[in-house]
C-alpha cells in the first residue's frame, strides 16, 4: 500500500514543510521530527553540545513527569523515542501502535516542548557521551575508530570534523546551562521539520503542527556557511596507533562537490554501486579483495555519509548533509596485507576512472538499482525518513528520483561523472594499526607490498594483477602516526 | 491444516496473518504467510543446524563457515552467475548462523519467486565449489572474526559460555574458537561431509512471507525440491549435566574498558508445553526491564551502571538466563554485584506487583506488533520459531502462554532457577597497566 502524501499542512519555510503520510489500515504510527541543528553548530570547545541536548530530551523527563514516570507511561505501549544526532540535524524518532496514538503523542510532545533538564539526567547523559568517547570508540570497535578518524582528517578546520558525540574536552566542559541555552536558541519552529505517518485520524496532523507552532519560539536563523574543504596534493595518511589491534581497519576518501541535489549524483550512484555496493557481492572491491583474495570480510564505497540501519543492509535515513564525501571502507585486514589492500582499493577505483563502465555493466547496475532502491522504503517509517531527506535536498521523493533519472541515463553520463568527480589522488587515509611506525614508513616510502596469502590457489589472472598492485606508486603527501589515546581529545 | 490455522487467526492471537503449510514427503516443509506487501515477497530457507551441532573437536565455527560456502555456486549457477541472478532481480539477500540454525534469506519482487525457487533449490541440492574457493572463503571468515575481536562483550560471552558449559557445544561461540578458524583452510573434505549430513530436506523449512500465489508456489517448490533425498544423519549432542556449585571467572581485557558483569543461570530449553520458558521471559521484563526497581535504582538514581538487561534466548537445549550490566566506575563493581544478587534473592522471595505484570504483558504484545511491520521482519520472526519446532503455530502458542503467566509463576521460577549452584558469574575488567586514553 503506497501512502498518500499530504503536502504542506502549514507552510513553515522552503524545506521545512511538514511531511504527513496517510496510510489507511496501517496499525503503526511513526513520528520523525527533524530539528535543523546538529553537531556542526557545536561551539568550539563545547563539542558534543547538540548531541547532549538531544539526549536530554530523549533520555530525560518532562516538566510534568520525571524520566522514571515517562518510562512508566510508555512501558505498556512498548513505544520508543530516541534522538539521532547528526552533523546538520538532530532527528527525534518515535513509533507507537495506533491503539496508543493520543497518550503516546502527549508524552512525545512534552518531551520536545517541555524538557525537564534535570541535573541528575544531565550527569548520566554526559557520562554516557564521555564513556563512549574514552572507552567504546577508541577501544571496542576499530572499524568505527577508522571511520571517525577519517572524518577528522577530511574535515580539518570544518564544522564536520568532530564526532557528533563530541570530543573529550568538549563534553567535559559542558554544563546544564549550556544545554538550556542551546535548546532556547535552536529549538525553534523555523528549525523544525515535522514528519508523521500512519492511519491518522482526521485533523490530527494539523493539530500537531499547530501545537508546535504555538509552543516553540519563532526565530529566523541562517545555517552557518561551511568552508569548502581544499583539494590536496596527494595522499594524507594518518596511522592511528593501537597496540591491541589484531587486524588493520582502513578508511579513505576525499570530499565531493555534489549531493543528492545535483544532477551528477545519480550517475555517480550507479558507478558507486558498481564499485562498492554496501554489503553485497555486486561491487568490484568486494569481489576483488574479499571473494578472489580472501583479504577480509568486506570492502565497500560510498558517495555520501552512510550509517547502516541496524542489522539490515540499508542506510539509516535522516543523515542529510550539505557537503558529502566519497569514501572506501576496507574492513580489518591482516597487518601484513594492509598496505596491499590500500593499494588494491585505489587500483580498482583507478581502473574505473580510467576505463569507465561498459555498456553491459551499466545496464546491469541500472536494472539492479531500479528494483533494489524500492526495498529501502519497505516500512512506512523508513519511507517517512526518506521523504524528509528529499525535502532537505529539495528533490522529489528520492526513490522516485532514482527511477526517473536512471530511465534516461546513459553509460556516457556515468563515465563522465566518474571522470569529473572521482579522478583524484588527494585521499585522506586512516589506518588503525598496532605496527603503526612500520606501516607509516612502508606507506611513505611506497615500499613494495606483496600480498601474503594464507593458502595457495589464486588464479594466474589474480596473481598478475597482484604484481601490478604491490608496486602501485601512490603520491604520498604526508604520513603521520597518532596514538589512539590522543584521538578525539579536542 | 491450512484452513484450521487461517480460521484460528481470526481470534485474538498475536500473529494475525493467514498461514499456508505443505509437506513434501521427503521431510521438507513449505510455510507461507500472507502479509500485505503488494508485489513483494521474502523467501527464507531455515536450516536447523548451528554451532550446537559442532560436537567434533577442532570443528567449532564450522556451521557458520559453511553458510559462507553456500554462496560459492553450483554447476548450473557458478558463483558469479548466482550473484548475477540476484542482482538482476534487485534482491536483498544474505544469511546468518546462530547456535541452533542457519537462515538464508532473499527479499525481492513476487515476480521473481520462480527464479528464486530455482536457484535456491539448486544450491541446496547441488552445491559445488573448488578447494581454492574454499580456502579463500576461510580468509573472509577470519576477517569476520577480526572485525569484532576488539569488542569486550565478545570477550565476556566467550568466557561465560566456556565456563558455564562442560560438555555441550554451547560452550563455544557460533563464530568458533580462533584456532579452529585459522585451521579452516585445511577442512575442505570435511566441508563436503558437512553438506551431505545437514543440507538435507529433513533439516530444512522453506518460508515465504508476503504477496504470493499459494497454488503456483507450492507446485513450483514441489517440482524443484521433490527429488531431494532425505539424509537421515542424526548428531549425538551431549547433554549438559546439572551444575552442582557456583562458578566464577574473570577476564583481564587488554584495552581500556568499563567493567562488565554477567551473572547467569542455566535456564530451560524452548518449549510450549511448560510455563517455565515464557515465564522467565516475563520475569526478565518485570524484574530487569527499564521500569524495574533494579534498573531504576542502579541506572537512573545511583548511576553506578549505564544499563542492566536480563533474559534467556529461545534455544533447543538449555540456554543461560543472563543478567548483564556495565559498571561506570571500576571501584563500584562489587557493590553492583551485591545489588544484583540481593535483587535475585528478593524476587525469589516476593511476589511481583500485579499491575506491573499486566503492564508487562501489554509491553510484550505491543513490542511484537511494532517489530513485525514488514514482510521481512515477519519472516524473520517466523523463521525463529520454525527453527525451534518446525511448526508455524508456535508463535501464537508462545504468546498465549505469556498471557497465562501469573505472579506466583514468576516467583516460583525465580526460586527454581536462580539457585547459587546453578549460577555462573563472569567479570571483565581492564587489565592492570593498560594505558587508557584518559
Amino acid at each position: 500500500m503506497n501512502p498518500m502524501i499530504l503536502s504542506a499542512v502549514l507552510a513553515l519555510g522552503a524545506d521545512r514543510d511538514p511531511v504527513v503520510l496517510q496510510s489507511p489500515g496501517n496499525p503503526l504510527v511513526s513520528f520523525r521530527f527533524v530539528l535543523h541543528a546538529g553537531s556542526a553548530l557545536d561551539p568550539p570547545g563545547k563539542e558534543g553540545l547538540a548531541a547532549l541536548t538531544g539526549l536530554m530530551l530523549s533520555q530525560g523527563g518532562t516538566e510534568e513527569l520525571s524520566l522514571t514516570e515517562v518510562m512508566e507511561a510508555l512501558y505498556p505501549m512498548a513505544a520508543g523515542f530516541s534522538s539521532q544526532p547528526e552533523k546538520e540535524v538532530t532527528t527525534f524518532v518515535g513509533q507507537a501502535h495506533r491503539d496508543h496514538l493520543e497518550p503516546y503523542y502527549a508524552v512525545f510532545r512534552d518531551r520536545l516542548q517541555k524538557p525537564r533538564f534535570d541535573p541528575q539526567d544531565f550527569e548520566r547523559n554526559k557520562n554516557d557521551l564521555l564513556n563512549y568517547l574514552t572507552k567504546s570508540l577508541p577501544s571496542a570497535d576499530d572499524e568505527e575508530l577508522g571511520k571517525k578518524s577519517l572524518e577528522q582528517e577530511l574535515y580539518a578546520g570544518h564544522a564536520y570534523r568532530h564526532p557528533v558525540q563530541g570530543t573529550v574536552a568538549g563534553v567535559e566542559a559542558l554544563t546544564l546551562d549550556d544545554v538550556k541555552a542551546f535548546y532556547r536558541e535552536h529549538y525553534t519552529i523555523e528549525n523544525l521539520q515535522i514528519g508523521i505517518a500512519g492511519d491518522l485520524p482526521e485533523g490530527f496532523a494539523d493539530r500537531v503542527v499547530e501545537d508546535f507552532r504555538k509552543s516553540l519560539p519563532s526565530r529566523k536563523a541562517a545555517a552557518p556557511t561551511l568552508p569548502r574543504p581544499p583539494i590536496g596534493k596527494g595522499l594524507e595518511v594518518t596511522v592511528v596507533e593501537k597496540s591491541t589491534a589484531e587486524a588493520t581497519a582502513i578508511s579513505l576518501g576525499f570530499p565531493l562537490e555534489i549531493t543528492r541535489s545535483d544532477e551528477d549524483f545519480y550517475p555517480l550512484l550507479v558507478a558507486n554501486t558498481y564499485l562498492g555496493d554496501h554489503r553485497t557481492f555486486n561491487g568490484v572491491l568486494m569481489n576483488e579483495l574479499r571473494a578472489k583474495r580472501g583479504l577480509n570480510y568486506g570492502d565497500y564505497s560510498y558517495i555520501e555519509a552512510f550509517h547502516q540501519d541496524g542489522g539490515s543492509t540499508f542506510a539509516l535515513p535522516n543523515v542529510p548533509r550539505r557537503q558529502q564525501s566519497f569514501s572506501i571502507w576496507i574492513r580489518p585486514v591482516a597487518p601484513e596485507n594492509a598496505h596491499f589492500a590500500l593499494r588494491g582499493a585505489i587500483f580498482y577505483l583507478r581502473r574505473l576512472v580510467d576505463r569507465g563502465m561498459t555498456a553491459e555493466e551499466f545496464e546491469a547496475m541500472r536494472e539492479y538499482l531500479t528494483s533494489y532502491s524500492k526495498l529501502w522504503v519497505q516500512s512506512l517509517d523508513r519511507r517517512l525518513g526518506y521523504q524528509l531527506d528529499s525535502s532537505f535536498y529539495g528533490t522529489g521523493f528520492y526513490i522516485d528520483e532514482i527511477e526517473k533519472r536512471l530511465a534516461t541515463m546513459t553509460v556516457e553520463d556515468v563515465n563522465r561523472a566518474v571522470k569529473k568527480h572521482l579522478d583524484r589522488w588527494d585521499f585522506r587515509v586512516a589506518m588503525v594499526a598496532s605496527n603503526a611506525a612500520e606501516m607509516a614508513a612502508a606507506v611513505k616510502e611506497n615500499r613494495r607490498s606483496p600480498v601474503t596469502y594464507q593458502t595457495s590457489g589464486a588464479s594466474e589472472e589474480v596473481l598478475a594483477e597482484d604484481r601490478e598492485i604491490e608496486v602501485l606508486v601512490l603520491p604520498i603527501d604526508s604520513v603521520k602516526v597518532i596514538p589512539v589515546a590522543e584521538s578525539f581529545q579536542k | 491444516m491450512m484452513q484450521a490455522l487461517a480460521a484460528s487467526s481470526q481470534g485474538r492471537e498475536v500473529f494475525p496473518y493467514p498461514i499456508d503449510v505443505k509437506d513434501f514427503g521427503n521431510g521438507l516443509k513449505l510455510v507461507g504467510v500472507r502479509f500485505d506487501s503488494p508485489g513483494l515477497a521474502a523467501y527464507y530457507s531455515v536450516v536447523r543446524v548451528g554451532s550446537r551441532h559442532e560436537v567434533e573437536k577442532g570443528r567449532t565455527g564450522f556451521a557458520h563457515f559453511f553458510e559462507h560456502m553456500m554462496f560459492r555456486g553450483t554447476e548450473s549457477y557458478p558463483e558469479d552467475e548466482y550473484s548475477e541472478v540476484l542482482r538482476a532481480m534487485g534482491a536483498d539477500s544474505n544469511a546468518y548462523t546462530s547456535v541452533d540454525r542457519t537462515v538464508y534469506h532473499i527479499l525481492a519482487s513476487s515476480r521473481s519467486l520462480p527464479k528464486i525457487v530455482e536457484i535456491e533449490s539448486d544450491r541446496f541440492q547441488s552445491l559445488k565449489y573448488s578447494r581454492e574457493q574454499f580456502q579463500k572463503e576461510a580468509g573472509a571468515v577470519l576477517g569476520e572474526y577480526n572485525k569484532s575481536a576488539a569488542n569486550p562483550f565478545m570477550g565476556l560471552y566467550e568466557k561465560l559460555q566456556e565456563t558455564a558449559y562442560d560438555v555441550h557445544p554451547y560452550k563455544h561461540m557460533t563464530i568458533g574458537f580462533l584456532e579452529d578458524i585459522q585451521a579452516m583452510p585445511t577442512m575442505y573434505d570435511y566441508s563436503l561431509e558437512f553438506f551431505r549430513r545437514f543440507y538435507r530436506p529433513e533439516y530444512v523449512t522453506l518460508l515465504v512471507v508476503g504477496d504470493y500465489d499459494w497454488e503456483a508456489l507450492s507446485a513450483l517448490v514441489e517440482r524443484r525440491y521433490r527429488d531431494w533425498e532425505r539424509g537421515g544423519y542424526v548428531v549425538d549432542i551431549p547433554r549438559e549435566p546439572p551444575q552442582s556449585a557456583p562458578r566464577d571467572a574473570s577476564v583481564q581485557w587488554p584495552a581500556p574498558t568499563l567493567p562488565l558483569l554477567a551473572i547467569a543461570y542455566k535456564a530451560p530449553a524452548f518449549s510450549t508445553e511448560l510455563v517455565d520458558m515464557p515465564g522467565l521471559d516475563v520475569l526478565s521484563q518485570v524484574h530487569f526491564g527499564e521500569t524495574s526497581p533494579i534498573y531504576q535504582r542502579l541506572v537512573i538514581e545511583k548511576q553506578w551502571v549505564d544499563f542492566v538487561s536480563a533474559g534467556a534466548t529461545d534455544q533447543a537445549d538449555p540456554p543461560l538466563f543472563t543478567i548483564l550490566t556495565r559498571v561506570r566506575e571500576p571501584e563500584k563493581l562489587e557493590d553492583v554485584r551485591k545489588a544484583v544478587l540481593d535483587e535475585v534473592e528478593r524476587i525469589a522471595r516476593e511476589l511481583p506487583d500485579e499491575k506491573k505484570l499486566e503492564a508487562t504483558k501489554s509491553h510484550m504484545k505491543y513490542e511484537f506488533l511494532l517489530r513485525t511491520d514488514t514482510a521481512d521482519s515477519v519472516a524473520n520472526t517466523m523463521a525463529h520459531y520454525l527453527s525451534l519446532t518446525n511448526d508455524p503455530s508456535t508463535v501464537n502458542e508462545v504468546y498465549a502462554l505469556y498471557d497465562r503467566v501469573s505472579a506466583d509463576d514468576v516467583r516460583a521460577l525465580a526460586q527454581k532457577y536462580f539457585r547459587p549452584e546453578n549460577r555462573t558469574s563472569v567479570t571483565l575488567t581492564q587489565a592492570p597497566g593498560v594505558g587508557g586514553p584518559e
